[in-house]
This record gives C-alpha cells, sequence and structure tokens, in this order.
C-alpha cells in the first residue's frame, strides 16, 4: 500500500531522517514512536509529500509520488494532525463536506449524507453547525477525523493526534481510531501513547535521531526491544 | 485678531464640490490600489521567483520614493516624453493607485503570511488545489488581518490625496486655496477645508470601527 524507499531528510545542517525504508502492507495498523526530535512526524509527512524527502522515494499503491499526482494521490490518503487545523470559519457540517464537494465534485446532497454519517459515527451529530471554536479539543480532533475520513480514503495518516489534548479527552479520540482501525483501515500514527501503540498497532517503528533503529510487532518490541535506545526509550516512558 | 468668516460664505459651494473631487480620485484610487495590490500580493507570495522579484522591487519604488515626486513624474514628465498631455484626473489616480498598491500589496501579504501554515497544510492534506484553497480557506480567514490595515490606508490616502492640488487637480485643498487667493485671506478657508478633511476621515474611521467590531465578532 504504502512504500518509502532510502527516505532521507535534510533541513539546513540537519540531517533529520536518514535513508529510512519500510513497507505498509493495506489494512496495517503502524505505530511510529521515538523521542522527541527522532524524525517522528517528519516521516509520517513524507509519506503524503507534506515534506518533500530530500532523497528517496514514495510510493503509494506501487505509483510514485511526485509533486505532479501529489493531490491527486493525496486524495485517498487522510490526515489528522496535533493542531487539528479545522477551518475556523467554516462549521463543522462544512468542514467535513468541503473536500468531498470542492475536490471530488459530489454533490451537495450526497457529501451531507456522508458527513451526517462520519459525524454519527464519532459522536457530534449535535455539532454539525458548531464551529470548532465552541468545541472541545476532543471534539476538534474527532471531527478533524470525520473531515479526512469524508474523502473515503485508503490509507490514514496520524501526527500526534492526542498530543494536544487535555487527559480526559484522550480516550475519546483513541476510541475513533480503534474503531477505525478495526474497520481495516490502513493506518500510521505518530504516538506518545504506548498503551495505544500495543493495543492496536500491527508494528511498531522506533525511529531515533532520524534513523529507523528497529521495528517490529508491538508485543515483541515492547517486552524485548533488540536495542539499547529502544530499551533506554521504554524504561523512560512505560 | 481678524477673523471674518462671512466673507467665504459665497465660496462654500465652491468648496463643496471639492469633496466629490475628493472622493471619486480617492475611490477610484482605492480600487486601482486594491485590484494592482491584491496581485502584487499573489505575486510576493508564489513559488516563481520572477513575478516575486517584481513584485518587491515594485513595492520598493513606490513606497522608497516620495508621492509627491510620483505625482509630478507622472504628470509633467510623462506628456514630456510621450507627447501625451496627461488629465490632472487621470495622473492623479494613477500616482495614487499605483502608489497605494504598493502599501496594500504589503498589508495582504502580510495578512496572508498571518493565517495558520496548518491550515494549509490540512488543504494540502486533503488534495484541494491552490486555486480553491487560497479562495475558500486562506482569503477568508486573511481579510480578518487584511481589514482593520486596510482601513488605516484608506484614510491615509483621504487626507494625502490633498497634495493633487499640486498639479492644479481642483479637489477639496485647491478650492481652499483658490478662494484663499480671492480673498487675501488663509485662515477661513483653509480651517473650513480641514474641518471638511477631519469630518471625512472621522467618517471613515467610524466605518474602520464597525468592520473591525463585526470581525471579532465571528471570532
Amino acid at each position: 500500500m504504502i512504500s518509502a524507499t532510502e527516505i532521507t531528510k535534510v533541513f539546513g545542517k540537519n540531517t533529520v531522517l536518514k535513508n529510512i525504508s519500510t513497507t505498509i502492507n493495506k489494512g496495517e495498523v503502524v505505530a511510529i514512536i521515538g523521542p522527541s526530535g527522532s524524525g517522528k512526524s517528519t516521516f509520517l509527512r513524507c509519506l503524503n509529500l507534506l515534506e518533500e524527502p530530500t532523497s528517496g522515494e514514495i510510493a503509494i499503491k506501487d505509483v510514485k509520488m511526485t509533486n505532479k499526482n501529489k493531490l491527486e494521490i493525496r486524495k485517498n490518503i487522510g490526515m489528522v494532525f496535533q493542531q487539528f487545523n479545522l477551518f475556523p470559519h467554516m462549521t463543522v457540517l462544512e468542514n467535513v463536506t468541503y473536500a468531498p464537494r470542492k475536490v471530488k465534485n459530489i454533490p451537495n446532497d450526497r457529501a451531507h449524507e456522508i458527513a451526517k454519517e462520519l459525524l454519527a459515527k464519532v459522536g457530534l451529530t449535535d455539532k454539525e453547525d458548531a464551529y470548532p471554536n465552541r468545541l472541545s479539543g476532543g471534539q476538534k480532533q474527532r471531527v478533524a477525523i470525520a473531515r479526512a475520513l469524508a474523502m473515503e480514503p485508503e490509507i490514514m495518516l496520524f501526527d500526534e493526534p492526542t498530543s494536544a489534548l487535555d487527559p480526559e479527552m484522550v480516550k475519546e479520540v483513541l476510541d475513533v481510531m480503534k474503531d477505525l482501525a478495526n474497520t481495516g483501515m490502513t493506518m500510521v500514527i505518530v504516538t506518545h501513547e504506548m498503551n495505544f501503540a500495543k493495543e492496536v498497532a500491527d508494528r511498531v517503528m522506533f525511529l531515533d535521531d532520524g534513523v529507523l533503529m528497529e521495528e517490529g510487532e508491538p508485543e515483541e518490541f515492547f517486552n524485548n526491544p533488540s536495542t539499547d535506545r529502544a530499551q533506554d526509550f521504554l524504561s523512560k516512558v512505560l | 485678531m481678524d477673523l471674518d468668516f462671512n466673507q467665504i460664505v459665497p465660496y462654500i459651494p465652491f468648496v463643496l464640490e471639492g469633496i466629490w473631487a475628493t472622493l471619486q480620485f480617492v475611490i477610484v484610487s482605492i480600487v486601482v490600489g486594491l485590484l494592482l495590490g491584491t496581485v502584487l500580493a499573489l505575486c510576493k507570495i508564489t513559488k516563481i521567483s520572477i513575478l516575486r522579484v517584481f513584485a518587491n522591487v515594485y513595492t520598493s519604488i513606490f513606497r522608497g520614493t516620495p508621492l509627491i515626486l510620483q505625482l509630478m513624474l507622472i504628470h509633467y514628465a510623462v506628456p514630456q516624453i510621450t507627447g501625451y498631455d496627461i488629465p490632472a484626473f487621470l495622473s492623479a489616480i494613477l500616482a495614487f493607485g499605483l502608489n497605494s498598491a504598493a502599501y496594500v500589496s504589503e498589508i495582504i501579504r502580510a495578512g496572508i503570511m498571518a493565517v495558520d501554515k496548518g491550515q494549509i497544510e490540512a488543504a494540502e492534506a486533503l488534495g484541494v488545489p491552490y486555486k480553491p484553497m487560497m479562495l475558500h480557506i486562506i482569503m477568508p480567514q486573511a481579510v480578518k488581518n487584511i481589514l482593520p490595515a486596510l482601513m488605516n490606508e484608506f484614510i491615509t490616502l483621504t487626507k494625502e490625496s490633498a497634495i493633487v492640488s499640486t498639479i492644479g487637480y481642483l479637489d477639496l485643498m485647491r478650492r481652499a486655496q483658490i478662494v484663499q487667493a480671492d480673498i487675501y485671506r488663509a485662515f477661513e478657508p483653509l480651517l473650513f477645508a480641514g474641518a471638511i478633511y477631519w469630518v471625512m476621515v472621522f467618517i471613515l474611521t467610524k466605518i474602520g470601527g464597525l468592520v473591525e467590531r463585526r470581525l471579532r465578532q465571528s471570532d
């Protein structure tokens, strides 16, 4: 579904990603973890070319992603941000229907149907007409998830979706993500929620200092990390 | 002290006509400045470097030289080169419009840049192309940053408009000067014109305040 080949990213003098390669299969849920500044988010953002790798290539369903086809391919890749990035001048319903209407040219009625279904799924039916600034962080993030899903993507990327939330709102967002994982969605999640990663992910990627130190099944990784760096990291966060 | 406002009474209609003369070219100049300024602002944020350089050089020149010099160049130097005897009204809207565009482009550029970068990323991640993204997502938010500063620019333009009197355009200021020459009195006609300018700016300021309050309401 997603293949990243020798991804390197340089910002000025900093090499934040060093030669990362991996393949993510259809329906797989991958959690990317690691210390802050390790390049997790940058790697995730490379997957939909929001960040252009300095070298290496990304292919989605065997099609190489380029600046020319990236808008087309992104229709198939939803993304959820740490800071939600909802459109503040649009209501919840407008946020969710905008891209389907303007990008996929889906008729209004149909876009509304899809949006209402999704908002029901994330438990926000009563907030349709509210503006984002009237919502709590957890509600905003659930709207953001619904907005991304409205494009009916095959892949969903999550960039620390619960990091900006008050603790009591983390669960409502993680629950929505769990449901999504159970539907067979291909998901790549940058997260600090180790328990969530352990429970939901099929695979964990551990990044440190721009290097993919190890990857494997959560069970194996959390119980027997093979690298010192991973052991050290886990001893601090668990 | 020798003040006699009775003497300007016969000239009041003549001076008042200057309000319309002033407003006429101020409004046209604002429209020209706004349109050209928007185009320049878009040039400044594009990835195409030649457009960026052009817009920046333009702004640098028009903000870096006196407006009165630009006005004189257009009104007196253009006929010398082209032989076309340019009417004062056209010179005025050209000078003020081109000059205002430089300031407006900076206001709009800054307003667009102030929109949270996450908004662009969210739109890009959804596959929204550049044009609808700017039109539906970035601009509506940028307007909130832009409008208050833009109102200030209009106010400045209205006041600065008085310098078109130097090329013989019959605006409010010029008319006050004509009355002054007619009755050999400076204080009364100038004070009268000054009061009119103040009222115009006062009204614009009020409108600006209203606009700002409306914008804040939707926050």
